[in-house]
C-alpha cells in the first residue's frame, strides 16, 4: 500500500507536465483577449479607437442596459427557441442512425457509405450554405416556390423571407442539417469505444437489438453523450453563421441570435464595445448555468463511486501505516 | 454469434431505413451537385436561375475569371494547407495530451483545470475575437501563421471531446505494465496511448481540419498580405464588389476550396467508416 | 470544435452575396486587369531600396488604377512600390481591419485608403475622420484643381473633414437616372424619346404623382413600372432632405418615411414583380423574363455596364433586351454609390500618394484615370462610365450600343448635379437594413404601420449609440 501511493505522488508531476502546452497557450492565446473583454464590461470603452476609456462609476450599467434592450432579450428567446427546434431532431435521428448503424442483428448494407456521406454538410462552409438556402427560397420565383405552385399546394408564389416563424423554421433545419452528421460520428465513436465483450454477453443472454440499444450502448456512451449535449448546447447559444449569413437576423429580428446582437453591437456602426462585452458575460453565465444543469444531470455516478472508494483505500491505507 | 431472422418485420425495417438514409444521401450531396454545375455556368445564367441540375459550358471562362483576379489557387492552397496541417496537429495532438494529463493521473489541481477548459469552452467566441485580435497587432504577429496555428494548442472541446472518449476506453492496466516494463511516461503517452486514440482522433481531426480550412474570418484580419492569402479570402475577394459578382467563377472557387477538404475528409474516412473499436484490445 | 469554431470561420464570407438585398450603397465595380500580377511582383521585394506606399481597398478596383499608374510613370515605380491590402467590403472585416490598422500605425500602417459611399462618411467626417489628411497637406492645389476639374459637388461635400478640408474624393460620379425598355415606352407611351418617358413618370417633377399615374398606364397594359421597392428605395434614400441622423438623434425624413406608402401603393396595386434587388428574380426582370414586363430601374451608370449589360441576356443588339435600353431623368435626383481615396495624415510618403490620389481623382486630362474611365479606354473589357470631374464628362462620349446609341452622359451629368451628399450618415449601412427590414414587414401585411415605425425606432435604439424618442 505504502509503495503505491509513492508511485502515486510521483507521476502527479505527469499531469501538470502534459498540461503545460495547453496553459501556455491558454494563457497567451486566450485568456488575455477573455480578460480584456471581460473588463470592457465595466468601461465606457465605445467608438472607434478608443484608448481613453474608463470603469463606470456604476459598473453594472453596461449590464442592466442590455438586460433591458429588447432586443437582446427577444435575441435570447430566438436563440432558445432555434436551438430546441434544431436539437431535437438532431439528436433523435443521430441517435437513430448510430442504432441502425451499430446495430449487430440488423445489417444494414452501405453504412459506411451513409456514415461518410451523413456528414459532409458539415464539410460546406456557413457562407455556401447561405447563398444555397436563399436561392431555394427566393421569392417570387425560386425552387421551392416552384414547386409549391405546381403542385397545387399554393396559389401564389409564398414570400419565405418576410415570414418570421418560416424564417426561423428555415435556420433551425439548416443547423439540424449541417449538424446532425457531426453528432452521429461522434456518437458513433463513442460506441465503437465500447467493449464487444459486453455485447457478446448481452447476446448469449438473449436481449434483442433494441434492448441491446438502451440497456447497453447508451450508458456506456454517456460520457460522450454529454460531450455532445454540452457542445451543442454551448454552440446553440453561440449561434452565429447561419443566423448572420442567411437573413441577417431579419426580417425583423426574428433569427436575430444573441450572438448576432453581441457581433452588431460591437461592429456594425457604434462600436459599443463595453455593451458587446457585457452581453457576452451574460451569456457566459447563461451557457455556464445550462452546462452546469446537464453535467449534474449527467454526472457520472460510478466514477463518483470509484472516487469514494479511492478515499475510503487511502484511508485505509493511512489506518493500516 | 446469432444468426439474423429474415422476417417480415426486419425486412420492413430495413425497407423504411433505406428510404430514409436514401433521402438524408440527396439532402447531403445536392449542394455539392449544384456547387460543381454552378461552375460550369455562366454568371448571368446563375444570377437567373441560381440553381440548376443542368451543367453549362462556361467551366473554362470561369476559371480564367478566377485566375485573372485576386486568386491563385496554388499560391492559397499552400497556404490553406499550411495553416490547417498545423491548425489539426496541434489541435489533436496537445489535446489528446492535455486530456491524458487529465485522465490517467491524479493531481491536485486537476478538477479545477478542467473546469476551466470547460468555461473557456463557453465563452462567445465572436468576442474574444477583439481582444485577440488587438493583442495580434500589438505583438507584430499580423501576417504570420504562426497567429493562427499556435493558438489551437489550447481547444477545449477536443481536449473535452478526447477526456470524455478516454474515461471508458483507457485501458490502465496495459499502462501499469507498460511502466513496470520501464517505459518513461512520454513514451508510453505517445507510443502507447496515441494510437489506441487514433479512432477518435481521426474524427476529431476532420473536424479541426474542416474548420480552419473554412475558417475565414480571423485570416483574413490577420492576413493582409496577398502572399498569404488563404482560399476561403481568396473566394471572399471576389464576392467584395457586390455589384459586379462573378457568381461562376465564386462557385467555381467555392468549389476548388472544398475540393482539398473532400480529398482529406475521404483519406481519413475509414475511419468513419469501420473504425478502430478500442475495446477490442481489451479483449 | 463544434459551432463555437464554425462562428468564427464564415463570417465575411459571401455576406455581400446573400445579404445583397440588404446592401444598399457601394462601390460600383470595374472588373481590372491584373492584380494577381501585383502578387507575384512581389517576389521583388527584396530590392529593399524602393519606398513602401501601403494601399488598403476593398475590391481590386484601385489597386488597379494604382498599377496603371506605376505603368504609365516608370520614374515613379523606380522609387515606390506598392503593398496591397485587399479585404472584402463587408461589416465583418474591411472597416475593423482598417479601423485598428490605421490606430495601430507603425510602418505597416495604412498610406493611402479607400472607403465606400456606405461608410465614407465615418472616414471623412465620423469617428475615424482623425486619421484622413487634407488633400492639400498632399502637395495638391486642391481649390484650383477641384474647379479646373470640376468635380461633382456632392463628391466634394461627402469628402470634405469638419475642419472645411477635402480629405477625400471620388473618381466616379454616381448621379442616377431612370433606365427603361424602349420597345415597352414605345408601346405604352408612344414614343421612346428620352423626353417622352421623362415627361411620362414626372421627370425632375420632385414628386412621385406622375409616377404612379404612369404606372396606372403600364398595369392596363400588363407591364409594371420598376422590378421591386428596393428600386424605388435608392432614388427615395439619397433625394430626402435629411439623413437619418441629426444632431445625434434618429430622424425619419418625411420622404423616407413616405416610402411606406409608396411600397405599400406599388404592391397593393400590382405595379411591380414584387422582386428584392440583387435576388434571382430582378436580374430575370432585366432580361424580361419576370412575370410581366418591366419598364426601367432606377441607377447610375454602372448599373448600366455592371448590372444590366451583363444580364440583359444577349452581347449585341437584336439579343435579350440588348440595344432596347434608353435613359432618361428620374422624377427626383439622386446618386447610388462611389469610392472615395484618402490618405494617411501620418503617412510619410504623402507627396508620392497625393501623385497617385491627384491622377485618380482630379486629373482631367486625356492621360488622367478618368478620361480613359470615361471612354472606355481604361484597359481590357474597360466600359463607359460617367466619373466626377465634370470636364471630362464634357469631353466624352457617352453613347454605347447598349442604350440604342444613346449618349448616357446627356442624362447622366445633369444627373450629378442633383445628387447630393447632406443626407448620408456614418450609420446608413445598418439604418437602411433595419428600415427596409420593417417596410418589408408592412407591406407584405405583416404588421401595421405604426407599429412597422415603433419597431424600426427601437431597433435602432437597441443596435445603435444614436439617441431615439
Amino acid at each position: 500500500m505504502a509503495r503505491k501511493q509513492v508511485k502515486g505522488i510521483s507521476y502527479a508531476k505527469y499531469g501538470y507536465l502534459f498540461s503545460i502546452p495547453f496553459i501556455v497557450a491558454f494563457v497567451i492565446f486566450s485568456l488575455y483577449p477573455t480578460l480584456y473583454t471581460a473588463t470592457l464590461g465595466f468601461t465606457d470603452c465605445k467608438g472607434l479607437g478608443n484608448n481613453n476609456w474608463h470603469f463606470l462609476s456604476d459598473p453594472f450599467e453596461n449590464f442592466k442596459n442590455v438586460l433591458s434592450n429588447n432586443s437582446f432579450i427577444t435575441s435570447l428567446k430566438n436563440t432558445v427557441a432555434i436551438w430546441i427546434m434544431n436539437f431535437i431532431p438532431q439528436i433523435t435521428i443521430a441517435l437513430l442512425l448510430t442504432a441502425w448503424f451499430t446495430s449487430r442483428s440488423n445489417e444494414i448494407k452501405g453504412k459506411g457509405f451513409f456514415k461518410v456521406v451523413f456528414y459532409m454538410p458539415n464539410i460546406i462552409t456557413a457562407a455556401t450554405v447561405a447563398i444555397l438556402f436563399n436561392a431555394l427560397f427566393s421569392y417570387p420565383v425560386g425552387p421551392v416556390n416552384d414547386i409549391l405552385v405546381s403542385l397545387g399546394l399554393r396559389d401564389a408564389a409564398y414570400q419565405f423571407s418576410v415570414d418570421k416563424s418560416a424564417s426561423r423554421i428555415i435556420v433551425a433545419f439548416i443547423q439540424f442539417w449541417t449538424w446532425y452528421g457531426n453528432t452521429m460520428i461522434i456518437l458513433i465513436s463513442g460506441v465503437l469505444g465500447i467493449s464487444p465483450d459486453i455485447y457478446e454477453a448481452a447476446e448469449i443472454d438473449g436481449a434483442n437489438g433494441v434492448q441491446t440499444f438502451f440497456k447497453i450502448t447508451i450508458p456506456n456512451i454517456k460520457t460522450v453523450l454529454l460531450y455532445n449535449l454540452v457542445t451543442s448546447l454551448v454552440g446553440g447559444l453561440n449561434m452565429y453563421d447561419i443566423p448572420k449569413l442567411y437573413l441577417n437576423g431579419g426580417p425583423d429580428n426574428a433569427t436575430l441570435t444573441a450572438n448576432v446582437f453581441i457581433y452588431n453591437q460591437a461592429f456594425s456602426g457604434s462600436y459599443m464595445y463595453n455593451k458587446a462585452a457585457a452581453a457576452s458575460m451574460i451569456m457566459f453565465v447563461i451557457i455556464s448555468i445550462c452546462s452546469a444543469i446537464l453535467f449534474w444531470i449527467m454526472r457520472d455516478r460510478d466514477e463518483a463511486k470509484i472516487q469514494k472508494e479511492i478515499k475510503a483505500a487511502k484511508k485505509a491505507a493511512k489506518k493500516g501505516v | 454469434m446469432s444468426v439474423v431472422k429474415k422476417d417480415a418485420g426486419s425486412r420492413a425495417f430495413l425497407i423504411s431505413a433505406y428510404i430514409f438514409c436514401g433521402l438524408l444521401t440527396v439532402l447531403s450531396l445536392i449542394p455539392f451537385v449544384i456547387m460543381i454545375v454552378n461552375a460550369t455556368r455562366s454568371t448571368t445564367q446563375i444570377q437567373q436561375h441560381a440553381i440548376s441540375l443542368i451543367p453549362g459550358t462556361n467551366f473554362m471562362k470561369n476559371f480564367a475569371v478566377l485566375t485573372s483576379k485576386t486568386f491563385n489557387p496554388w499560391k492559397g492552397f499552400i497556404n490553406s494547407l499550411i495553416i490547417s496541417v498545423g491548425v489539426t496537429a496541434c489541435t489533436v495532438y496537445f489535446s489528446t495530451m492535455t486530456a491524458y494529463a487529465v485522465v490517467a493521473y491524479e493531481w491536485k489541481l486537476k478538477k479545477p483545470f478542467f473546469t476551466l477548459i470547460m468555461c473557456v469552452l463557453m465563452i462567445p467566441a465572436t468576442i474574444t475575437s477583439i481582444g485577440f485580435y488587438q493583442f495580434m497587432y500589438k505583438i507584430g504577429m499580423t501576417n504570420n501563421f504562426l497567429a493562427i496555428i499556435l493558438p489551437a494548442i489550447a481547444s477545449p472541446p477536443t481536449v473535452f471531446f478526447m477526456r470524455q472518449y478516454m474515461i471508458p476506453s483507457l485501458p490502465m492496466e496495459i499502462l501499469q505494465s507498460a511502466r513496470i516494463d520501464g517505459a518513461g511516461e512520454f513514451r508510453i503517452f505517445n507510443q502507447i496511448v496515441l494510437p489506441m486514440m487514433k479512432p477518435a482522433m481521426a474524427t476529431q481531426a476532420i473536424f479541426a481540419f474542416v474548420s480552419s480550412w473554412n475558417n475565414l474570418f480571423l485570416p483574413s484580419i490577420l492576413l493582409t498580405k496577398n502572399d498569404k492569402y488563404t482560399m476561403p479570402i481568396m473566394v471572399s475577394l471576389l464576392t467584395g464588389d457586390i455589384y459586379k459578382t462573378e457568381y461562376g467563377a465564386i462557385y467555381l472557387g467555392l468549389f476548388l476550396t472544398v475540393l482539398p477538404l473532400l480529398v482529406v475528409y475521404f483519406l481519413l474516412s475509414k475511419y468513419i467508416i469501420a473504425g478502430v473499436a478500442l475495446g477490442g484490445l481489451k479483449g | 470544435m463544434k459551432k463555437v469554431l464554425s462562428a468564427l470561420s464564415a463570417l465575411a464570407l459571401l455576406v455581400s452575396m446573400t445579404a445583397c438585398g440588404t446592401t444598399e450603397n457601394g462601390n460600383e465595380g470595374e472588373t481590372n486587369n491584373s492584380s494577381s500580377s501585383s502578387s507575384s511582383d512581389k517576389k521583388d521585394d527584396k530590392g529593399g531600396d524602393k519606398e513602401v506606399i501601403n494601399l488598403w481597398a476593398f475590391t481590386d478596383e484601385v489597386p488597379g488604377m494604382v498599377e496603371k499608374y506605376m505603368e504609365m510613370n516608370p520614374d515613379f515605380a523606380a522609387k515606390y512600390k506598392v503593398e496591397t491590402t485587399i479585404i472584402a467590403t463587408t461589416d465583418g472585416a474591411y472597416q475593423p481591419a482598417l479601423d485598428s490598422a490605421l490606430a495601430a500605425g507603425g510602418k505597416d500602417a495604412p498610406d493611402m485608403y479607400c472607403a465606400e459611399a456606405a461608410f465614407v462618411l465615418k472616414y471623412t467626417q465620423g469617428d475615424a475622420a482623425s486619421y484622413a489628411a487634407p488633400y492639400k497637406d498632399l502637395g495638391i492645389d486642391i481649390d484650383k484643381e477641384i474647379a479646373d476639374s470640376k468635380i461633382a459637388q456632392y463628391s466634394v461635400d461627402l469628402g470634405t473633414n469638419p475642419n472645411g478640408d477635402v480629405v477625400g474624393l471620388g473618381y466616379q460620379a454616381t448621379g442616377g437616372a431612370f433606365i427603361y425598355r424602349r420597345s415597352i415606352a414605345k408601346d405604352v407611351f408612344g414614343s421612346d424619346d428620352p423626353k417622352t418617358v421623362a415627361d411620362a413618370i414626372g421627370g425632375g417633377s420632385q414628386s412621385w404623382d406622375k409616377f404612379f399615374e404612369a404606372a396606372e398606364d403600364l398595369k392596363a397594359k400588363g407591364y409594371g413600372i420598376i422590378s421591386g421597392d428596393g428600386d424605388l428605395w435608392h432614388a427615395v434614400e439619397n433625394s430626402s432632405d435629411k439623413g437619418w441622423i441629426v444632431d445625434g438623434k434618429l430622424t425619419i425624413d418625411s420622404k423616407r418615411e413616405a416610402f411606406l406608402d409608396l411600397s405599400k401603393q406599388l404592391k397593393d396595386n400590382g405595379y411591380h414583380n414584387d422582386t428584392q434587388d440583387w435576388q434571382d428574380a430582378w436580374f430575370a426582370d432585366m432580361k424580361g423574363e419576370g412575370d410581366k414586363g418591366i419598364l426601367g430601374f432606377f441607377g447610375p451608370a454602372w448599373l448600366i455596364n455592371y448590372t444590366l449589360g451583363d444580364n440583359c441576356g444577349g452581347k449585341a443588339v437584336g439579343e435579350g433586351t440588348y440595344g432596347d435600353w434608353g435613359v432618361c431623368e428620374p422624377p427626383v435626383g439622386f446618386f447610388w454609390g462611389g469610392t472615395w481615396l484618402m490618405a494617411n495624415k501620418d503617412s510619410s510618403k504623402k507627396e508620392a500618394v497625393g501623385k497617385i490620389l491627384e491622377w485618380i481623382t482630379l486629373d482631367s486630362s486625356e492621360t488622367g484615370l478618368q478620361y480613359m474611365w470615361a471612354n472606355g479606354t481604361y484597359g481590357e473589357g474597360g466600359t463607359k462610365d460617367s466619373v466626377a470631374s465634370g470636364t471630362v464628362m464634357a469631353k466624352s462620349d457617352g453613347a454605347i450600343e447598349f442604350l440604342g446609341g444613346q449618349n448616357m452622359f446627356d442624362v447622366f451629368i445633369p444627373a450629378n448635379d442633383y445628387a447630393n451628399g447632406k443626407n448620408l450618415t456614418q450609420y446608413d449601412e445598418k439604418i437602411n437594413s433595419l428600415w427596409r427590414d420593417q417596410v418589408r414587414q408592412y407591406t407584405s401585411g405583416q404588421k401595421s404601420r405604426e407599429d412597422a415605425i415603433k419597431d424600426f425606432k427601437s431597433n435602432v435604439a437597441d443596435n445603435l449609440d444614436v439617441t431615439v424618442d
